[in-house]
């Protein structure tokens, strides 16, 4: 899927927020309607025309600036994002040229050039920076805990009481439905990442607001206690009644992940969120072994902590990763369960091993504390326990009876149309 | 593969029952008239009052087949001087003499009425080869079923009597490699399709169809069932007492992959075409089955595991569709029951099982009286019809639950499906967007108002009241899985923006509040 889709997809789903999505054609408009319509909101999506002569012409800015205007004055919402692609990117709109506002709407110029962006992951840390930015450094006294990044819709409301607990409370989570959520940002007194790729935003909000900002999140055993306690730290709270906190949510999880035990199974993980890594450590907490982790988020200085705990427990962690490195390392163990991308766990289910798309299975999902571990882990559990299915199907499609398993030494560096070379993909099939 | 024997009585057959609640089943007269109707030359004439005519020939025909009447059924008419003082015999016999032409076969069906009444049909002459038969449904006491079962057989223990007729091209001679298939009739939920995918099985691993057995057949046809090799029931419900006289090698019409190649595999080791059925199995997987593999590799099948499913039909669909979407697909069976048969839950049952159900299904297959159970209980849970009754229109070939085509067609629906609860389930719908109140410098000059704990702003942070979390939850888990994320998101949403005007906390009233707003699109 196109990266900018990940800032289009939170947008979109702003109440009070009206997207502009310049695109690069009809056939990137039409990508872009297709995914949004499909599972991000039942709402348009709104487009000034392009075609070369637009673009020769320079007419796309004026055509822009009138639907702007347009759009603010018959209504008026909190906020018009101009999300420019690829192409308007590189042709270089003078956005500076429209009004920041008009009425009561903010316009807010959000550049999502896919060639550079690369990931979903990097497109919503960009819509969280550009929002913010147009934001002052400091309004009033601060206080609280802004959450950062897509969570369960529970997760704010349990980080909220754990944090009550300790005198805190959640200020704001975004990206939220509000442009009052992200308003509301600049009256926190900490940020929280709850995944790693937010990092140019909280980079950005510590230089112009002066907001510190803690690694993390509360998931796994160790992971709950350490965010906890890194939390109450920068907020300067009672270490006591923290250390009691922390020490009550860690039981819990512990509890809870003992009525799914895992050790003897091995799971691969790879996938392009950027919090795979929260994935795996539950996996590895709960007895699992996870030889190998990929997602597609470039190495990142929030995840640094977290890969070096993943890489002690006997992971490799592979940043950046592509299809080719993922069927790589398919072959490289006997794995009993595959949380993937969609291409790796179609590959897996040819292998019959019983797999999962990961956005599939992580979105509907809680991760943190004992709820999310027992979440997780129970549905880890019943995809290893569908193995037979998974076995029956491959065998019935292949031709010698049993699965294709294939085990070889793996070489990151596959190149794909060998790997369909080999595998006989352009060789055509008389009876298709 | 090959079908348990059993007496008809064993699988149809309507308990005595103290109370019924939406019928899921016609009566005997129904299910006669049915079989006798579907032979080419058959022409049905029954002997009750108006209704028992045009209710099941007129009116429910357009909904099960769209055939807008069935022309070869006529009525006696009982009238109020037949029923209390003449009896039928007079007006029958002159609906029947009108019925009664060259080339066609007359069958007298009673109805309720008549049986009540005792009509005196023992005067009409049996003896004479190709004159009308008489055939008791026993309506008061059979179901449809029961009386489809009963009624073929009767047509077996007659075949000397039916007259074939002159024009009639000659059969071909016995081949050893010919399979009868016994049922459809009119009446029987998309059997258009699965008669369409058995012959395409049956061709693809080189067997002829000796005969489709009434619905393309006369009833001179009825002995020369004798000429096949082996015998195919589609459904459970009827059939297997013919295809136990016949005394051939019986084969059940097959459900999902593992059914249908057990199936084509055993009827291929009966009629010696080994081989043929070897190299077709292998030609499906690259073609028909093509798309199952691209399916069941893709995403979609990752909600399977978690989208729990009801299935409410007649025991060959019922039994089908679990063996299939539950042993093979892998997704849960919350809740199956019969309808029709001694073992039929009452609709009472089956709401008490549907509405209690947790997490509700995600999909319910079944017949009109689970849609309705569907709609006033206010399940979450997406219909998809898989019986009578219910007004639904199945003459299109392309629809099979049977064989592998079914397999393909299943699967493709469970996922339309899937994708359809998602649509109804979309966070935002189309509405203008919220307007601004103030220009955002203006609100933040202002200062309060936004993250004011417990304040009445309209961007006050909001808490929740741990009764009203756990409610909250509660609820949520009657959400079919795969769209719990974004119902939980739409429901938090609405709690806090009511809880923001009543003073910054949710509590249980404003949970249930927001609750009883929310109504799945559909």
């Amino acid at each position: 899927m196109c990266p900018a889709f990940g800032a289009i997809r939170n947008l979109l789903r702003m109440e009070d927020a009206m997207p502009i999505v310049i695109s690069s054609g009809d056939g990137c408009m039409y990508g872009h309607t297709f995914v949004a319509h499909f599972y991000v909101a039942n709402r348009p999506i709104f487009s000034p025309g392009v075609s070369s002569q637009m673009w020769a012409k320079g007419s796309v800015f004026d055509e822009l600036k009138a639907m702007v205007i347009e759009m603010a004055e018959k209504h008026q919402p909190s906020l018009i994002p101009i999300c420019s692609l690829c192409v308007s990117d590189t042709v270089g709109l003078p956005f500076e040229l429209l009004p920041k506002q008009i009425g009561n709407t903010e316009i807010v110029y959000v550049p999502l050039p896919a060639y550079s962006v690369h990931t979903h992951a990097k497109a919503k840390d960009i819509v969280v920076d550009s929002l913010v930015w147009r934001l002052p450094s400091q309004r009033k006294a601060r206080s609280g805990v802004n959450l950062i990044g897509e969570v369960f819709p529970s997760d704010p409301i349990r980080i909220d009481e754990v944090l009550r607990r300790m005198g805190s409370h959640v200020n704001t989570h975004v990206p939220g439905p509000r442009w009052a959520d992200y308003v509301a940002m600049v009256d926190g007194s900490l940020n929280a990442p709850l995944h790693p790729f937010y990092s140019e935003s909280v980079k950005r909000m510590k230089m112009k607001q002066g907001l510190p900002f803690v690694e993390g999140a509360p998931v796994g055993i160790a992971g709950t206690y350490a965010w906890i306690r890194s939390v109450g730290e920068a907020l300067g709270l009672d270490p006591a009644v923290v250390e009691t906190v922390a020490v009550d949510e860690r039981d819990k999880v512990k509890a809870a992940m003992a009525d799914y035990p895992l050790s003897g199974l091995t799971f691969m993980v790879a996938g392009y969120e950027g919090h795979e890594f929260l994935l795996v450590r539950l996996l590895l907490e709960a007895g699992a072994s996870v030889p190998y982790l990929s997602t597609s988020v470039n190495t990142n200085p929030l995840a640094r902590t977290e890969e070096a705990w993943l890489r002690e427990r006997g992971c490799t962690v592979l940043y950046g990763a592509n299809f080719d490195d993922e069927i790589g390392a398919l072959q490289d163990h006997a794995y009993d369960c595959v949380i993937g991308t969609t291409p790796l766990c179609s590959h897996a289910k040819e292998l019959g091993i019983p797999s999962i798309y990961y956005t599939n299975a992580m979105a509907t999902r809680s991760l943190m504390f004992a709820e999310g571990a027992s979440d997780v882990l129970s549905l880890m559990l019943s995809t290893y326990r569908s193995k037979e299915r998974y076995h029956k199907i491959a065998s019935f499609f292949s031709e010698t009876g049993t699965p294709a398993q294939t085990y070889s030494s793996w070489s990151p560096k596959i190149d794909l149309t060998e790997h369909l070379i080999a595998n006989d993909a352009f060789v055509p099939d008389p009876a298709r | 593969m090959a079908l348990k024997q059993e007496l008809p009585s064993d699988v149809v057959n309507t308990p005595i029952r103290k109370r019924v609640t939406d019928l899921d089943h016609a009566g005997g007269d129904t299910g006669a008239m049915q079989v006798f109707a579907s032979l080419r030359d058959g022409n049905v004439v029954l002997d009750g009052p108006v209704g028992c005519h045009v209710m099941p020939a007129v009116a429910v025909i357009n909904y099960t087949d769209s055939i807008p009447y069935l022309q070869n059924v006529t009525c006696s008419e009982l009238s109020e001087n037949e029923v209390t003082i003449a009896g039928t015999l007079g007006v029958l016999k002159e609906k029947v003499a009108r019925a009664d032409v060259p080339g066609r076969q007359v069958f007298i069906v009673s109805t309720p009425m008549s049986e009540l009444i005792g009509a005196a049909w023992t005067t009409v002459d049996e003896d004479v080869k190709g004159s009308p038969l008489f055939f008791n449904a026993q309506s008061l006491d059979d179901d449809e079923w029961y009386a489809r079962d009963r009624a073929l057989l009767f047509l077996w223990q007659n075949r000397e009597h039916f007259v074939r007729a002159p024009d009639a091209p000659p059969r071909p001679k016995p081949s050893g490699k010919s399979v009868n298939v016994i049922g459809p009739t009119y009446g029987c939920f998309n059997s258009y399709s699965d008669i369409a995918e058995l012959k395409r099985l049956l061709a693809g691993i080189g067997a002829q169809v000796n005969l489709i057995y009434p619905f393309e057949a006369a009833s001179y046809d009825t002995a020369a069932l004798a000429d096949a090799t082996a015998t195919i029931v589609m459904y459970k419900e009827f059939g297997s007492s013919l295809a136990r006289e016949v005394g051939l090698p019986t084969f059940a019409a097959p459900f999902g992959l593992e059914d249908t190649t057990a199936f084509l595999r055993g009827l291929a080791k009966t009629l010696d075409l080994e081989a043929q059925a070897e190299a077709f199995i292998a030609l499906e997987k690259k073609t028909t089955l093509a798309a199952w593999q691209d399916i069941w590799r893709s995403t979609h099948s990752d909600f399977f595991a978690n989208s729990p499913i009801a299935i409410v039909a007649p025991p060959a669909y019922k039994d089908g569709l679990e063996r299939y979407l539950g042993g093979e697909l892998g997704l849960p069976i919350a809740y199956s029951a019969y309808r029709t048969g001694p073992q039929s839950a009452p609709s009472e049952a089956v709401r008490e099982a549907l509405a209690n159900a947790s997490p509700s299904p995600m999909l319910i297959f079944g017949s009109i009286n689970e849609r309705m159970i569907v709609a006033q209980e206010k399940l979450p849970s997406r219909f998809y019809q898989a019986s009578f009754p219910g007004a639904v229109v199945r003459r299109a070939t392309g629809t099979p639950f049977m064989g592998y085509a079914g397999a393909v067609w299943l699967l493709q629906t469970v996922c339309e499906v899937l994708f359809d609860t998602l649509f109804a389930n979309l966070p935002t719908s189309y509405a203008p967007p919220q307007r601004a109140e103030k220009p955002t410098a203006e609100v933040m000059r202002d200062g309060q108002g936004i993250a004011v704990e417990g304040g009445k702003g309209q961007n006050s942070v909001v808490t929740w009241t741990d009764e009203a979390k756990a409610l909250s939850e509660k609820v949520v888990k009657r959400v079919p899985f795969f769209v719990r994320v974004s119902v939980t998101k739409k429901m938090r949403a609405e709690a806090e923006k009511l809880a923001r005007e009543r003073g910054g906390t949710v509590d249980v009233a404003v949970v249930e509040e927001v609750v009883a707003a929310y109504r799945p699109r559909s």
